[in-house]
């Protein structure tokens, strides 16, 4: 369907192309970019037989089919920035158990290093094996448990830039650079969306600070910004321009725009004919009718006691991270292509207390993730909807801030991390990839960020190689020449 | 290779029949030079005939060529189509290769000619010159013709011409048995003629003034007070500099930096539209400022300044070249490529970039050509010398300026080396202070060594003995702050302790003292002492005077506890010992920045110059690529338009110190004799005034452009326009004073509408607001629109959701930090709001200001629902229709009636009648009830005391009034 009235002068321009799509929120990428569409028409031609149909020549987010049969279709991301402890989490390490004091021998690289001591510091956490795949998790994920057949824990996560922002960038944009487009603007991207009333991709913010790296993390980079991901906000307006802000929304609204229907009606009486001030009046409808779909699907109100309670939404420590992953499935269940669900600022950066400061992190997550998984499963969803849960980074195995058990932490670690994946054509109940015997760095099955984000593409029908936009005569992708192969491995 | 064969594909592309299918209904005949010779020119000449090889020996310029055929023989058969090898092998689409086939249509034309006897229209030419043979056709194409003067013609309705302009077009519309609509009316007019000249609606009290001026030169004279407003720059020069493609950032890497000098460019174009600076002047200067002054470019006049920030135009297009990870040969040849482009199509109208891979498919621009246009600007830019961003930047600092910089720098090194001398001292009081805490007596003398010992020669021992205490290790200037925060950790401590233990030591000494005075006045007296000493009431006073040894305090306590005093001296010695380091160093930092900072402001100008005494070649690149260099190619302009004379280019010019290339080019620019230029440049400004060019295309005057809907006219105003010295004021006099201009908005017939895109100009064009336009108006409107023209750009920066918005940066881990006051820069005029590439303000973009790739000739004007959206919800929307609603308030009083009538005239520069006050009043007292009711609302006013249901509801009215289409369209 067609949300738009268009009503170029002149010619027929590329904005008449960018905006089919309803939802560019943020500003739609413009309009003397005539001759551009010309080069990349005509750069498709040229190279029809090595990329096709993966250079998009004109923009906007309707439904377009992958290179190959797709096994996801949709993803949620469940990001969790600052950077969660594989070792007291996800990869159980019984050498290190018993090194417990001992000082690491090998190379480590601390980021603060006034802070570092080299005394290796076992988890305080036990762990135990789950499912009929017997996966090894911690004692602080026992929702995670309960659905872990479902999942593949990836052991050998590696990005190798040892600070948030570089690491953020390196899995969010595929390179260690800012100014790049996101993951999720490169699906959209490729494949449009299945709903014009929605945005294609969003970006469901933690109410408190925003994650490091601020608006980077859906950064539409050099794409088009109809690709950008659409902040939704935890409180009204929750989609800024879309809602209108807490004192017009509802009647004070509805009653301007009946106003201004008048007042534009009245004046297009005198100037009958001219279409562009008809389709400015259809233009505000088309808006409104936008607005409705954005209230239904963040309505949880809809949602049986049963699935809330699923959710977590009966507890405090649960209610609103619970909340976002049931907006989450709701979104994905209407056609939106691209979700993805922030933590606060440093959530799980535990350089000190983690003791403490780990397992409250875990509460708020633990029971939402899963349940996320489990209700994708039982509506049929997961098969063909990708989930991701991970960080820019897990932990080092040695003690931070060694003045007592409260005060210790863990620096950081991007040479050997872990990640969950599920749904979507990824493996299920599955463990993949090594760390070294203290959990420091990823040995077998290393997954680098653009190892990842080819299997990832992959799922999704595309090949991450071919998948280009051109700017200024330079060829860009999401793997940018880095290498990479798909991880055969954790595809099921 | 990338950009080349782009530049190769993307003229094919835009291949389009029409023109072939108006050019058949010309003639019966069908012919070699009308029908098909354009086609194969589009599709075969390059390989054919004109390109560097020709294929299988088939030339296909000329009829008799075709008939003599290649290697595999006679190219057609006349009359016999079906045994034709051009037709055949095209319809087969064996030819042309690659993925562009002909069209049907353009394979019935070839048919038809040959079937029709492959007729010529003349005799073909005895000889032709090897390459590109420009056809009689293409000589006499009309945009290369010399511009005439024509007559200007009768009209039978003589009493609607006011100025010539009028004659030309009511002739034409007579012709259809049209005419001119009636005048707009006043109102009409001088809303129309503001937001034409200044962007900006007219104030209320300037409409009244208008329409109740007698003089029978009242339009007249608005137009001319127009003109002298400083808004006028602000307004047409941001039409120059869509042409020029002006950004204040580099582009073409994602990192996109700041060219933070580009904004004396803009200022050069403002200052010059407002001093209507002659058009022919401000292209030479633009073209080749550089080489009107003398080099070295030292203590220079305010107007040898002036030229050389105009070559600033030289300068604008996206430039990759001080990036990192760019092939420097691609991305300088692409600056080239794109400025000649915009030299191409804002003062030639012509696509030149067709032509730098192959000869120009369509046009009579073959690649030579576009290699000596290259060599006039080659020595400006020299590639294989390349100046980057920073080497083109020509200080302004005079002498004196120099010499008081030397001074204050030599003051601030001092601080410099204070600072370094410093931060010595500080890593050996860390280095200590780790030692102490963290490492065994024993090790300390090894470990300290090991430390200072540098990295590579450090023995095998001392290396493992520092891995061992990364504390150690890691000690450096940059980390100090890392250990600061244990200082900083140990100092609250301490403080804790020092605060408790002075309040216990006071209070034990203070009871000790209680206790020896009479037990009636002990409790008064307690209270008294441990009051606040500014506290103390007078009786309090008095009591403590009576007992003065009750009174304990630190500075006294000595008196009482010796032993706890000197503890908490100590301590309190302690404390200040503890100085966290980091600032320190800091401080010294910026001392000397304090004191750098009171150097002269040295200004920089982004520039294009030559360097005296540098002439390098140009050569022909193969194929566009200049990895592929062939033969040395020489500064000329384009054959096609010099047919009436040759104009010579100097390769050096013995008179310059430079090669005076460019000079050269731009005085022949802007000669009179070009048949381009003055068309081109009156044919933009038409369009800026009535919402169309005579030539539709402003950008393209080449076959495939537009064909002009009144050439006539358009030549006629060219020569008018050079005969007034190019003074674009008084062109915009001629063209805004005529019955055309002043006409009402076209009135659409219900049916049978002959011309919808009104050509003829039957009546006066809707317009759309321009982004800027709408919301420097918006901004006026609201009473808040900052008028301080020039300066540095207005930064542009991503809000929380990454929205971009005004304002200026400031991040914290890639976060936006806490908002800096803009101190009403916000409200600026548009055209001074940074234009960072990668950065669009979200407002102008959403109406469709144009991304420079390279430059945008025309404005499109989009209406989709996201722009309704941002009307309805947009934070800057809304804050201002609340500052209008409060200028409202302020104005007109609480009346209603007097509030509508208020707004409606700052809005829509109309006074509202009866049924859209009693609209208006229903809509505001419906709207007041629902606010009075709504919980949003009432927390709002909770907030703020002035924005009761009445005021918010004249907010929303305001708003409803500024998204509506009275105030977005222009009539």
């Amino acid at each position: 369907m067609d949300n738009n009235q268009h009503n170029t002068n002149l010619v027929s321009s590329r904005r008449h192309f960018l905006s089919t799509g309803a939802f560019s929120l943020a500003g739609v990428a413009s309009a003397c970019l005539m001759r551009d569409e010309g080069l990349l028409a005509a750069e498709k031609k040229t190279n029809k037989e090595l990329r096709p149909e993966l250079a998009q020549t004109s923009f906007d987010l309707k439904p377009k089919q992958p290179l190959y049969e797709p096994k996801a279709r949709a993803m949620i991301s469940l990001w969790m920035q600052g950077g969660p402890s594989h070792l007291d989490l996800f990869d159980p390490k019984p050498s290190l158990t018993k090194l417990d004091g001992k000082d690491y021998k090998g190379d480590i690289k601390y980021d603060n290093a006034a802070e570092a001591s080299p005394k290796l510091f076992a988890s305080p956490w036990k762990f135990k094996k789950h499912g009929e795949c017997g996966t090894e998790l911690s004692e602080l994920l026992p929702y995670l448990g309960e659905v872990v057949d479902q999942i593949t824990v990836i052991r050998s996560m590696h990005t190798g830039v040892n600070n948030h922002g570089q690491s953020i960038r390196a899995l969010q944009n595929g390179r260690i650079l800012g100014g790049r487009a996101t993951v999720g603007s490169w699906l959209t991207y490729a494949l449009g969306s299945e709903t014009q009333d929605l945005p294609a991709y969003m970006a469901l913010i933690d109410p408190g600070q925003l994650p490091v790296m601020g608006v980077e993390n859906w950064s539409n980079g050099f794409l088009p910004s109809l690709y950008q991901g659409t902040v939704v906000r935890a409180q009204e307006p929750r989609i800024l321009n879309l809602d209108p802000p807490p004192f017009l929304k509802g009647d004070p609204q509805l009653r301007a725009l009946s106003y201004l229907k008048q007042l534009n009606q009245r004046h297009y009486e005198r100037r009958k004919g001219y279409h562009d001030l008809e389709a400015r009046i259809a233009s505000y409808e088309l808006a409104e009718h936008m607005q409705l779909a954005a209230k239904e699907a963040m309505n949880l109100q809809d949602e049986s006691l049963a699935t809330q309670k699923m959710y977590g939404m009966d507890k405090p420590e649960t209610k609103e991270y619970g909340s976002r992953c049931l907006i989450a499935r709701r979104l994905i269940e209407r056609g939106v292509r691209f979700v993805q669900i922030f933590t606060p600022n440093q959530k799980w950066d535990h350089h000190g207390s983690i003791r403490t400061s780990l397992p409250a992190a875990c509460k708020i997550v633990d029971q939402p993730s899963a349940a996320l998984v489990a209700d994708l499963a039982q509506r049929g969803l997961l098969d063909s909807t990708a989930v991701q849960w991970g960080g820019e980074m897990g932990r080092l195995p040695v003690i931070e801030k060694d003045r007592g058990p409260a005060a210790q932490g863990r620096d950081h670690n991007t040479y050997g991390f872990s990640w969950w994946v599920a749904g979507g054509g990824f493996k299920a109940g599955h463990v993949h990839g090594v760390t070294d015997e203290v959990g420091h760095k990823a040995v077998e099955n290393v997954v680098n960020h653009y190892d990842y984000h080819l299997t990832l593409l992959h799922l999704f029908g595309l090949d991450a190689n071919r998948l280009i936009f051109e700017q200024n005569g330079r060829e860009q992708s999401l793997i940018d020449n880095q290498g990479g192969q798909i991880v055969k491995g954790i595809l099921a | 290779m990338r950009p080349v064969s782009s530049i190769l594909f993307a003229c094919l592309i835009v291949a389009s029949p029409a023109w072939l299918v108006a050019a058949s209904k010309e003639a019966e005949i069908i012919s070699f030079e009308k029908h098909v010779r354009p086609i194969l020119k589009a599709h075969c000449l390059e390989c054919h005939g004109e390109g560097e090889e020709t294929e299988g020996e088939l030339d296909l310029r000329l009829r008799r060529f075709i008939l003599k055929g290649g290697d595999s023989g006679a190219g057609f058969v006349a009359g016999k189509p079906e045994e034709s090898p051009l037709y055949e092998r095209t319809l087969e689409q064996e030819m042309p290769p690659g993925d562009t086939k002909l069209t049907e249509e353009e394979l019935a034309t070839i048919k038809k000619w040959i079937a029709t006897g492959a007729q010529t229209l003349r005799p073909e030419p005895e000889t032709i010159a090897k390459g590109v043979y420009l056809t009689e056709g293409e000589r006499t194409f009309w945009s290369f013709q010399p511009i005439e003067n024509p007559k200007v013609p009768t009209v039978k309705h003589s009493k609607r011409v006011r100025t010539p302009i009028d004659a030309f077009l009511l002739r034409k519309l007579e012709e259809k048995k049209m005419t001119f609509s009636p005048d707009a009316d006043r109102r009409t007019l001088i809303r129309r003629v503001s937001f034409d000249l200044l962007g900006l609606p007219p104030s209320p009290k300037e409409v009244e003034q208008f329409v109740n001026d007698k003089d029978p030169k009242a339009y007249e004279k608005l137009i001319d007070r127009l003109l002298a407003s400083p808004h006028y720059g602000e307004r047409w020069g941001r039409h120059w500099l869509d042409v020029v493609g002006y950004a204040d950032s580099e582009g073409f890497t994602i990192q996109d930096p700041v060219r933070k000098h580009s904004y004396k460019y803009r200022d050069y174009v403002i200052r010059s539209f407002n001093k209507d600076k002659p058009f022919d002047l401000f292209i030479q200067e633009q073209i080749a400022g550089d080489e009107m002054i003398k080099q070295p470019f030292k203590n220079l006049t305010p107007d040898q300044t002036e030229k050389l920030i105009a070559t600033g135009y030289m300068r604008m297009v996206a430039d990759g070249t001080a990036s990192s990870g760019v092939d420097d040969g691609i991305a300088r040849n692409q600056v080239m490529a794109d400025a000649i482009q915009v030299v191409g199509s804002s003062l030639l109208g012509l696509t030149l970039s067709c032509s730098q891979c192959h000869n120009h498919r369509y046009d009579p621009i073959p690649q030579t050509d576009y290699y000596h246009l290259r060599a006039i600007f080659e020595p400006a830019y020299d590639w294989k010398h390349w100046k980057k961003p920073n080497q083109r930047l020509v200080s302004l600092y005079t002498d004196d300026d120099r010499k008081k910089a030397a001074e204050i720098e030599v003051e601030a090194k001092k601080v410099d080396a204070k600072r370094n001398a410093r931060a010595k001292e500080l890593i050996e009081e860390a280095l200590v202070d780790q030692l102490e805490q963290h490492v065994p007596k024993e090790l300390h003398k090894s470990l300290r060594d090991a430390y200072y010992t540098a990295a590579a020669k450090r023995t095998k021992e001392q290396t493992a003995l520092l891995k061992k205490y990364p504390v150690i290790l890691k000690i450096s200037q940059g980390s100090l702050y890392l250990y600061d925060r244990e200082i900083n950790v140990k100092k609250s401590q301490l403080n804790a302790e020092y605060a408790k233990k002075t309040k216990q030591y006071i209070a034990r000494a203070r009871e000790a003292e209680l206790k020896k005075i009479p037990a009636e006045s002990q409790a008064a007296a307690k209270a008294a002492a441990i009051q606040v000493a500014a506290k103390r009431n007078d009786a309090q006073k008095k009591l403590l005077e009576k007992f003065p040894n009750v009174d304990v305090t630190i500075a006294n306590l000595d008196k009482y506890d010796s032993k706890g005093a000197a503890e908490l001296k100590q301590l309190k010695a302690k404390i200040a010992k503890l100085v966290p380091r980091a600032p320190q160093l800091t401080k010294l930092s910026d001392e000397a920045k304090a004191i750098r900072a009171k150097k002269p402001k040295e200004e920089f100008v982004r520039a294009l110059f030559e360097t005296p005494g540098v002439v390098p070649d140009t050569f022909f690149f193969s194929r566009g690529n200049h990895s592929s260099p062939e033969q040395k190619v020489e500064p000329a302009v384009l054959t096609i338009t010099s047919l009436q004379g040759s104009y010579q280019i100097p390769i050096n010019d013995e008179k310059l110190p430079t090669t005076g290339r460019r000079l050269a080019y731009a005085r022949y620019l802007t000669s009179g004799k070009h048949p381009l230029v003055a068309r081109v440049l009156v044919n933009r400004f038409w369009m800026l005034h009535f919402g169309k060019g005579i030539v539709a295309t402003t950008g393209d005057f080449g076959l495939l452009g537009d064909r002009p809907s009144h050439p006539e006219l358009l030549d006629w105003l060219a020569t008018e326009f050079m005969n007034n010295g190019w003074s674009l004021k008084k062109l915009h006099r001629m063209m805004m004073t005529s019955t055309a201009y002043r006409q009402q908005l076209r009135t659409i017939p219900p049916q049978g509408d002959t011309d919808p895109d009104n050509r003829l100009l039957s009546g006066m064009s809707l317009h759309r607001l321009e982004a800027e336009v709408l919301r420097d108006s918006i901004l006026k409107i609201s009473g808040n629109l900052n008028t301080k023209q020039f300066g540095e750009a207005i930064p542009v920066t991503e809000d929380r959701v990454g929205q971009i918005v005004i304002g200026i940066e400031n991040l914290s881990a890639g976060r936006p930090g806490a908002k800096i006051d803009m101190k009403g820069e916000e409200y600026r005029r548009s055209v001074y709001v940074q234009v960072r590439r990668s950065k669009p303000l979200a407002m102008l973009d959403m109406f469709d200001a144009p991304r420079m790739s390279p430059n945008c000739e025309t404005r499109p004007s989009s209406t989709v629902a996201p722009q309704a959206l941002l009307l309805m919800n947009n934070e800057f929307v809304i804050d201002q229709s609340l500052l209008f609603a409060r200028r409202v308030k302020k104005e007109a009083g609480d009346d209603l009636e007097a509030q509508i009538a208020f707004a409606w005239e700052e809005a829509f520069a109309q006074k509202p009648d009866s049924q859209e006050i009693a609209s208006a009043v229903e809509f505001l007292n419906d709207q007041t009830k629902i606010l009075s009711a709504h919980p949003g609302a009432q927390s709002r006013l909770k907030k703020q005391k002035d924005l009761t249901p009445q005021m918010q509801a004249l907010a929303s009215f305001c708003q409803s009034l500024l998204s509506s289409n009275q105030f977005l369209y222009v009539d």
